[in-house]
């Protein structure tokens, strides 16, 4: 994308080249009503991403992925707060901006896709106006120049008849061109990240295909970072460099996809990986007794304790450490699973 | 003889305001045998949901026949009628919209029962038996579905399809709304129930590991004709038609190095079934499309035994496609990464 202008270039010395692009340390949010003694919606995580990098954020419903998606936009819901740490883009801390710098920094830098297309789009405007419109508000860019751009982004996410589509409503367009929309939309401004939460588990297979391989290609092409939020860890093992999985508001375990996927040692990531065998008594094993619903995650110690087949004591009242197993390999379990 | 077996099915909708016809199914044949289940596949819009709505009488098809048991449905015959009542039964997908949130959970299983006139006493006894087989705890049926996880509603929706003791469940994506770990254990309940219960399943989704799991046999739907059919392991190793091809492609399973390597790629999406192509229906989106495919419907051939496949192009998408079971490598290498810290005796 030729138009963006260097703008981070000599800015604040921190962010130099090998600096990963987002960082998030220590990071705490929590909703008050559910009463002091619970778990806050994400505990104490430590999370990265390099530039042009893909990551892949996995969990369960529930587990923190849009909070965490939220946070690192400033965007945690009424009466959640982030209650601790902080999140660095470019090594700014992203807590200390005002609100102005903060709508700057959304949609241009960094910018959020969501599930269910439709509900994203203004369902009055046509779909060259809303593009129109983040342009306007982030570039300077105007008239011919916002239609030529817009134009341009319909065909980077492969909408055929781009002159036609530009004048089309949203309820004119399928789920899976709304998302391109959606997509393009969320590139408008050429941003350095890109999140996406659970952006394509409304579409069906065919189409979550063709949109995932055109975000990571739109995404590699461009050197722009993107979170891949989902529920669905066969997404991660196709599209992502790295592999984040998240528990009751912690990542349990992270690393690069292929040491991942080949030694995975939280059993919790072995429990997301053991839903799909075939095996039923090795099934049986990781998924333990859930029959009487699933078990609430603990006040103290280890999170997933009450699910776990590997459970000892131990594990009941002191969480575990972040512990590095191979580069850039970590877990956080007492008793990870050797192979 | 089938079970059920249903032949050249139509349906159609007219669309408010013109006379167009939503054509949703178009000329629909299959059967299903006692204790097997026959998979339906394609992608939303296809047309799946329709026909199971046929089939439980929920709407009547314009066209085509359905025999269930030897009885031809229809005219005055339907799953109302006292032979038939309570023997063909549905899950669906969203258990939280098919669950009516004022009743407690032994009256939503009990439902399906009232119209079969049995006393109380005899109810009551069957109610306890389903959910016991589908592994709900008895201190729970008093509760109300909201107070319940999506996983366990799933459960009290499955118990109530089985309560009537049905030859035919038709389930229709009732994984797709499910976190993983409750997707794997419904689709353990639904293996455990047909082994014990000797039901037949037509299974609508679009999880094609659910899938793999699941059926016996496999129907690929596309815009309301069946492009392929045939064994599901067959299929899902040598795919004849491009659209099957397609489908498995899409395929994400949890295993970076497995995965469908296929220069079949399907562009843009299912169109709306309202102006149907003359020829082939995926003509558009067919890499290998040439000017047959679009001048005249190809037919049903037959290239195995029970494997049939409406496509002019066969001998070149089983050329062009590896004869591959991912699915076992996936298995066989889900077993080895699983099998690593439990126990011998639990392997
Ligand atoms: N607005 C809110 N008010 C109160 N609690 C909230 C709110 N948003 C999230 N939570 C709580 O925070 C936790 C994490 O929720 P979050 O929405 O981040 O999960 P998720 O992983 O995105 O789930 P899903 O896969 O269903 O989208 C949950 O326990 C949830 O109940
Ligand atoms: N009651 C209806 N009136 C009009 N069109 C319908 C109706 N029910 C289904 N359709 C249309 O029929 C087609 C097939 O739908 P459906 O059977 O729900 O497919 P699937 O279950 O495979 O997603 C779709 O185009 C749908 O919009
Ligand atoms: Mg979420
Ligand atoms: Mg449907």
């Amino acid at each position: 994308m030729s138009g963006s202008p260097n703008m981070s270039a000599g800015t604040e010395g921190s962010a130099a080249k090998g600096d990963p692009l987002l960082q998030i340390i220590g990071l705490t949010v929590e909703f008050p009503q559910f009463g002091a003694a619970s778990r806050p919606a994400l505990n104490n995580v430590d999370f990265s991403i390099a530039r042009g990098e893909v990551v892949g954020l996995v969990g369960e419903s529930g587990s923190g992925k849009t909070t965490l998606a939220r946070s690192i936009m400033q965007l945690v819901p009424e009466p959640g707060y982030i209650s601790g740490g902080r999140v660095l883009f470019e090594g700014r801390d992203l807590g200390t901006l005002g609100p102005s710098e903060l709508r700057q920094l959304r949609g241009r830098e960094i910018s959020m896709i969501i599930s269910n297309p439709r509900g994203e789009l203004d369902p009055l405007q046509t779909v060259g106006n809303q593009i129109g419109n983040v342009l306007r508000a982030h570039t300077p860019l105007d008239g011919a120049g916002i239609r030529a751009r817009a134009l341009e982004l319909l065909r980077q996410v492969s909408i055929p008849a781009p002159e036609r589509r530009i004048n089309a409503y949203p309820h004119e367009l399928s789920g899976g061109m709304a998302q391109r929309v959606v997509m393009a939309i969320a590139l408008a401004c050429s941003p350095k990240l890109v999140v996406s939460d659970d952006a394509t588990s409304g579409l069906d297979v065919t189409v979550q295909a063709q949109v995932l391989e055109l975000m990571r290609d739109l995404v590699t092409g461009f050197g722009t970072s993107l979170l891949f939020v989902t529920r669905d860890i066969g997404i991660t093992a196709h599209y992502c460099d790295r592999v984040a999985v998240i528990y009751a508001g912690e990542i349990v375990e992270e690393g690069p996809r292929d040491a991942f996927f080949e030694n995975p040692r939280h059993p919790y990531s072995i429990l997301l990986l053991s839903a799909f065998a075939q095996n039923e008594r090795l099934r049986r094993y990781w998924l333990g007794d859930t029959t009487a619903g699933a078990s609430r995650a603990r006040e103290q110690g280890c999170p997933f304790a009450n699910r776990c087949v590997r459970v000892q004591d131990r594990c009941r009242v002191e969480n575990p450490e972040r512990r590095e197993f191979g580069r850039g390999h970590f877990a956080k379990c007492h008793y990870p699973v050797e192979r | 003889m089938s079970l059920l077996s249903v032949e050249d099915l139509v349906q159609t909708f007219p669309v408010a305001g013109s006379r167009a016809l939503v054509r949703a199914v178009n000329g629909v044949s299959f059967t299903l045998a006692r204790g097997e289940t026959l998979a339906l596949v394609g992608e939303s819009g296809s047309g799946k949901t329709t026909i199971g709505r046929c089939l439980l009488g929920l709407i009547t098809p314009s066209g085509g026949r359905i025999v269930f048991n030897g009885m031809e449905m229809g005219g005055k015959r339907s799953v109302r009628s006292p032979e038939i009542r309570g023997k063909l039964q549905l899950v669906f997908q969203e258990p939280s919209e098919s669950l009516d949130p004022r009743m407690r959970l032994h009256e939503i299983i009990e439902e399906p029962l009232r119209a079969l006139g049995l006393d109380r006493l005899e109810r009551e006894r069957l109610v306890k038996e389903a959910a016991r087989r589908v592994g709900l705890p008895e201190w729970l049926l008093t509760s109300y579905p909201a107070e319940i996880s999506m996983g366990l509603q799933q459960r009290v929706g499955i118990a109530r399809a089985i309560v009537s003791k049905p030859e035919i469940i038709v389930l229709d994506e009732p994984t797709s709304a499910l976190d993983p770990t409750a997707r794997a254990e419904i689709i353990d309940l639904l293996i455990r129930l047909q082994r014990e219960l000797g039901t037949a399943y037509l299974f609508i989704s679009h999880d094609l590991s659910a899938v793999r799991q699941l059926s016996h046999r496999l129907a690929v739907l596309y815009l309301g004709m069946i492009v392929e059919q045939g064994e599901s392991a067959a299929l899902f190793s040598q795919p004849g038609h491009p659209y099957t091809v397609g489908l498995l492609s899409s395929v994400l399973l949890p295993n970076p190095k497995i995965k469908r390597l296929t220069q079949l790629k399907l562009a843009g999406e299912i169109p709306s079934p309202i102006d149907l192509p003359k020829a082939c229906f995926l003509a558009g989106r067919c890499p290998l499309a040439e000017e047959r495919c679009r001048a005249v419907m190809p037919p049903v051939e037959t290239v195995a035994p029970g494997h049939i496949v409406r496509c002019y192009r066969t001998d070149e998408v089983m050329r062009m496609e590896q004869a591959v079971d991912y699915f076992g490598q996936f298995q066989a290498e889900s077993d080895r990464i699983l099998g690593a810290g439990v126990p011998r005796d639990m392997r």
